[in-house]
């Protein structure tokens, strides 16, 4: 059984490589690509998996998962701007791509007893979103 | 050394408005008011239709994309939009000559389109097409997985 929980954060970020050129760049990531930044409200959707616990019917507390995402998500990327103040964002482009990997890598290590994360999904605007579901 | 970069599924959507009618000609017309209902209208009606193409692969570690945008939007248009876009499906695309353009059909034929195109825009073991999505309406959606397709 899979158990799904939305939160929002609200952030800017600048897509661009250092080890690609000003045009290279332009054209991947187009308007993105502004060395000044934009931002967006990302929504992340995280996905866990287990069996319900036969006393309690939960797969892991909903509040638990709640403390979790704040602590390890929202607390460190909201109202940031990701390129410099969340690391590994000053090493790697922070698409949003990246930006789901990072947020599972952060949660991951968290989610134990019976429940195991499946999948973090990480909406960048209503027509872009991106899911990471660990190492395949 | 082959570094190892996380496979990821990006969706992505887009939008186009299109105008058809249900009605087979395999079918007498009381058939095909009693499957199709208001559907059947002779006068044919319209929807805002939206595809979701969820791609599949590995992240790029220098871009940090697993698939480039900028392809994926121009090939979207080429094969789908720009052929679809204020469209009457059964008069104007030919494959809604011979088949019903139910939301399935439909499906399956931005399903076929997308394939069909796809090595060509992303040739090699490149990212690939896993799931086509396409919403009628907010309450009748339609998917054509990479795993059951025919």
């Amino acid at each position: 059984m899979v158990i799904s929980k939305k939160v929002e954060f609200s952030a800017s970020h600048v897509c661009r490589s250092s080890q690609l050129t000003d045009s290279e760049n332009e054209r991947v990531y187009g308007p993105a690509a502004n060395p000044l930044g934009h931002g967006h409200n990302y929504v992340v959707e995280v996905a866990i998996e287990g069996d319900p616990d036969p006393v309690t019917g939960m797969i892991l507390d909903l509040k638990r998962l709640k403390e979790i995402l704040d602590e390890k998500v929202l607390d460190v990327y909201d109202h940031r701007l990701l390129n410099r103040e969340v690391s590994p964002f000053d090493r790697i482009v922070p698409t949003v791509e990246n930006i789901a990997i990072d947020i599972w890598n952060r949660i991951a290590p968290s989610i134990q007893g019976r429940a195991r994360l499946y999948s973090v999904r990480v909406h960048e605007t209503s027509d872009l979103s991106v899911e990471y579901r660990g190492a395949e | 050394m082959t570094v190892r970069t996380p496979t990821v599924r990006l969706s992505r959507r887009y939008e186009f408005f299109a105008s058809h009618r249900l009605h087979s000609s395999a079918m007498t017309d009381a058939e095909n008011v009693a499957t199709y209902g208001k559907c059947n209208n002779p006068h044919g009606h319209g929807h805002n239709y939206e595809v979701e193409l969820t791609v599949r692969g590995a992240v790029d570690p220098i871009t940090g994309r697993v698939v480039d945008l900028v392809l994926l939007d121009r090939l979207a248009e080429e094969q789908i939009l720009a052929p679809f876009r204020y469209r009457n499906l059964n008069e104007e695309v030919a494959a809604f000559r011979s088949t019903v353009p139910t939301t399935e059909n439909l499906g399956a034929e931005v399903d076929r389109r997308l394939r069909e195109a796809w090595p060509k825009t992303f040739p090699g073991s490149g990212p690939h097409l896993e799931k086509v999505r396409i919403w009628e309406t907010e309450r009748n959606i339609c998917e054509i997985a990479a795993e059951n397709r025919q």
